[in-house]
């Protein structure tokens, strides 16, 4: 019995198979390490990394609401020097791409990171996050289609790694940022990032995040992210993108492929099972086999 | 360290006193290597308002039959889901979880001074019940704090390791009349050795009574901890040293000095 391609392409990029860690989700890997074995996964993506360390929001910054969860952590990271000194020598040691997100206050930021990151060897692509609804900067480049083009352009300018712009779902039309994204020189996007949200108790009448607002994640945001997908697969067809949003096993997978993803992430779902992108993956490569696609790219806007 | 997530058989799960359970269940893994101070996350809501895990000290951790055990008060969903649970059902687990356990204190003459309140009782019996396998001479005082005598937990556990057994209750129906802090005030000696688990102010006051008397004092932290796993940054906890760190695999036993309360 054959088994199924899982290898997809994004950018230069040539991933082992199509799931990835969601940002923020994963740590720096080193943790993870502990739990499973990142030479399996098709890229690990950090952090968001930023130029200076970042104490990031008082707590709590996390709390539940139904079927998902809102946080604001306001990207709490030590900073790009200590991800070059520390993190990125661990990571080394496995068989995994690397995708660094970054992040930053100014197009200066943005550039100063690509060009290190570019420069140490230390990044196989960017993931560039113009769209973290925690911070009172970071999401203006995502909601202006003319902002996202010149950052992106900008950055383009110092790199040759593979740029992945990850998007907002809190504008009204996510197809004209993407198309700024990919008109700069993005080789891919990611979407969604979280979904801007709140929630208050009820008996102390307060908010219940610190920061009182923060992001939505987890299954809540499926249909919403799969939508977004698939608006942006529909109206550029030939951008790849890494789709995201609620994933938490390998039929959402299928279903984010379907609507027009080449990759996935896997985010939320690793704070309930630390294996879920294995879980995810070992799934995948199940689900191919059972209805005998034997390659993974076959999937990719399938949908009709 | 290694993580492992199993689903672990259910051998018992029994009401102690009213509202509190243990759970008894079978994973090897786990039992090899769980160490006072060590928690695991548990799945077991089964309901969409709440998909997280929730953590539990470990009680006790019996490494030659593998059974590990956590004391929960039936109060929320994942405890409610823990407390439907029969014998030979299955409990999803991640575990053991924690970065810095419990250390004894190495001195020859040191009193170990334990101190719980609530749930914060469990993981220092699992800490006494260590300490006399390894030292069978240590001198153990465990303080235990509640608002009245049936409230009490661990009495039984803690009179079968031998240790001296100094209840608190806000009523005064059993042991001194008052809090803990109360009862730690006659401890305080040269020689002691806090260790401290319970609310956070209870843990402020045990913390800030043993510094102020010089003695060294371990407290873990009960901080919600949304992934345990030290990838969602949700736990943290601020450092008198200005570092901002995750309770889960930084924590959760910190030097009572070096943490800054809120």
């Amino acid at each position: 019995m054959s088994t199924p391609n899982t290898s997809v392409r994004i950018g230069q990029l040539h991933l082992r198979n199509p799931v990835m860690t969601g940002s923020g989700t994963f740590g720096f890997g080193n943790e993870m390490a502990n739990v499973l074995d990142l030479s399996r996964l098709g890229a690990v993506v950090v952090k968001s990394t930023s130029r200076e360390p970042r104490l990031g929001n008082n707590t709590p910054r996390i709390v539940e609401t139904p079927g998902g969860i809102l946080n604001a952590i306001g990207l709490q990271n030590a900073g790009v020097d200590n991800f070059i000194a520390e993190k990125a020598p661990f990571l080394r040691q496995f068989d995994v791409p690397i995708i660094v997100n970054l992040v930053g206050y100014s197009v200066d930021d943005y550039v100063y990171l690509a060009k290190i990151l570019t420069d140490t060897g230390t990044a196989d692509a960017l993931e560039i996050n113009i769209s973290c609804p925690n911070v009172s900067h970071g999401c203006d480049f995502a909601v202006d289609p003319n902002l996202t083009f010149e950052l992106i352009a900008e950055i383009r300018k110092v790199t040759p790694l593979t740029l992945i712009t990850k998007l907002s779902p809190n504008v009204t039309s996510v197809v004209p940022i993407a198309q700024a994204a990919w008109d700069a020189g993005s080789d891919a996007v990611s979407l969604i990032n979280t979904l801007l949200g709140t929630a208050i108790d009820v008996k102390k009448r307060k908010f219940k995040l610190a920061n009182k607002t923060g992001g939505l994640s987890g299954p809540a945001v499926k249909p919403v992210a799969l939508r977004m997908v698939w608006q942006v697969a529909q109206a550029l067809p030939k951008l790849p993108i890494v789709g995201m949003g609620g994933i938490v096993s390998a039929t959402d997978a299928v279903e984010f492929l379907l609507a027009g993803a080449t990759a996935v992430s896997v985010g939320t779902a690793t704070f309930v099972n630390p294996n879920a992108a294995i879980d995810v993956i070992d799934g995948l490569i199940k689900w191919l086999t059972d209805n005998e696609v034997w390659d993974v790219n076959h999937l990719i806007g399938e949908v009709s | 360290m290694t993580v492992l997530q199993t689903f672990a058989r259910v051998v018992e799960n029994e009401e102690i006193i009213p509202g509190h359970r243990v759970m008894i269940c079978n994973a090897p893994e786990i039992a090899k290597l769980a160490q006072p101070g060590h928690f695991l996350n548990v799945l077991a809501s089964g309901t969409y308002e709440s998909i997280l895990r929730k953590p539990f000290s470990i009680f006790h951790a019996d490494p030659a039959s593998g059974d590990i055990s956590m004391l929960y008060a039936v109060y929320g969903a994942t405890t409610i889901g823990m407390a439907r649970k029969l014998r030979g059902d299955t409990v999803d687990l991640v575990g053991p979880l924690g970065g810095n356990v419990f250390v004894p204190d190495s001195r020859q003459d040191a009193v170990h001074v334990m101190v719980g309140g609530g749930y914060g009782v469990p993981p220092l019996v699992f800490l006494a019940e260590r300490l006399r396998e390894t030292q069978p001479d240590a001198r153990i005082v465990f303080i235990v704090g509640a608002r009245r005598k049936e409230l009490l937990l661990c009495e039984p556990e803690l009179m079968a390791l031998g240790v001296e057994f100094a209840p608190a209750t806000e009523d005064g129906s059993r042991g001194k009349l008052g809090k803990v802090t109360d009862v730690l005030l006659e401890h305080l000696a040269p020689s002691a050795s806090v260790y401290c688990c319970g609310p956070t102010p209870m843990m402020k006051a045990v913390g800030d009574l043993s510094i102020a008397a010089n003695v060294p004092c371990q407290v873990s932290v009960e901080v919600p901890m949304p992934c345990g796993v030290g990838v969602c940054m949700g736990c943290v906890l601020d450092l008198n040293d200005g570092r901002r760190v995750r309770s889960c695999t930084e924590g959760p036993v910190f030097q009572a000095s070096e943490v800054i309360w809120k």
